[in-house]
């Protein structure tokens, strides 16, 4: 039985996230698995720095999504299952900094498909409490465990399907954002396979940072980050950084 | 206590406040613990279920985080592996917990 890290990079014209990845994958080799696969394309991965050994598997990104005005290309992840060369994998978002190893314990699991389905605003508040914003509860589709089988690819066939008709299935369950999300996505598919009455999660919280906090330092045990005129830092906690000048730290 | 004063130590509390709940909730996600293929959350309530049944039965059953069904044979070995983790994550927590009454003073 093989396991292991995917994770999804592509440069966009605004963000240089082959930086991010660099540092994402130093700290998953560290605490997660030393076993990673990237999926990528030509052009960022001509950009990135020597990192190891890694497996890259290349494609290019589906475009067109937009976040803030911005390229966004982040719809990719229903691929996973089929680009996935491992037995058990672990998908991270490259913006999620594992400074813990609490992760690395979900490899010995026996759960075919897992998901968190709630955040934790590390600057107390509480910005994440997304229920009003759909008919749905969200899903965080930052982290996702997964294994083959064919009840998972079921569960990705049902993903592929929504979101070939993401439109009506956005406006059924009155999702307000307008802009293709994975976490909506992984969602709707979730709730329509398990026949509409739950499904099992990662049974913590992501830490993460909200988009107006500006990221000051990077170590590899924590992060130092300024909201407002507050600097704080978290140090062997996992955080998901949604402010992508992250890049530039 | 003049206006500053009062403003400097309201944003201190603040920050306090919320390092603490950031302290917290990062205990409770180490608190989570794989054992036999599953999940379990090595609080209280799950310590004390465990060391209850444990003087009972050599084997029993006990709820995982997503509610299925976990057969518990090593009754000694799961007990140790929960305290262990519970009190990891607390002590992680105290020393952090420390620099707050620092801060406080």
């Amino acid at each position: 039985m093989t396991a292991g890290v995917l994770l999804f990079c592509f440069d966009t014209e605004h963000t240089p996230y082959h930086k991010i990845l660099e540092r994402c994958v130093r700290l998953v080799k560290k605490n997660v698995s030393g076993e990673i696969t990237v999926v990528t394309n030509f052009s960022t991965y001509q950009k990135m720095s020597p990192m190891g050994s890694i497996n890259y598997k290349f494609m290019e990104p589906e475009i067109g999504n937009k976040k803030n005005g911005q390229e966004w290309n982040n719809v990719d992840r229903h691929m996973a299952y089929d680009l996935s060369p491992y037995d058990t994998t672990l998908v991270i978002d490259i913006d999620y900094f594992c400074f813990s190893d609490n992760l690395k314990q979900l490899f010995g699991t026996d759960y075919d498909f897992l998901v968190p389905d709630t955040a934790h605003d590390l600057t107390g508040r509480n910005t994440f409490d997304l229920r009003k914003w759909s008919m749905i509860p969200m899903v965080w589709a930052t982290v996702l465990l997964f294994k083959k089988n064919q009840k998972v690819k079921r569960i990705f066939d049902t993903v592929k399907y929504i979101k070939r008709h993401y439109p009506y299935f956005r406006d059924m369950y009155r999702i307000y954002d307008r802009s293709l999300r994975n976490d909506y996505l992984f969602a709707m598919a979730l709730q329509q396979i398990n026949g509409f009455v739950g499904y099992e999660k990662m049974p913590f919280a992501l830490p993460t940072l909200p988009p107006d906090c500006e990221v000051v330092e990077i170590m590899d045990e924590g992060i130092t980050w300024k909201y407002k005129d507050q600097i704080s830092y978290t140090e062997n906690q996992d955080v998901h950084v949604l402010n992508k000048d992250i890049a530039n730290v | 206590m003049d206006i500053n004063e009062l403003k400097r130590q309201s944003d201190l509390s603040y920050d306090i406040a919320v390092a603490k709940r950031n302290a917290l909730e990062k205990a409770h996600s180490r608190q989570v613990l794989a054992y036999e293929g599953h999940l379990f959350r090595a609080d209280p309530g799950t310590i004390c279920l465990v060391r209850a049944l444990k003087e009972y039965n050599d084997t029993f059953y006990v709820l995982d985080t997503n509610n299925n069904p976990v057969e518990i044979t090593d009754t000694d070995g799961f007990l140790s592996v929960l305290i262990e983790r519970n009190q990891e994550s607390l002590n992680t927590y105290n020393n952090i917990y420390k620099t707050f009454t620092k801060k406080g003073q």
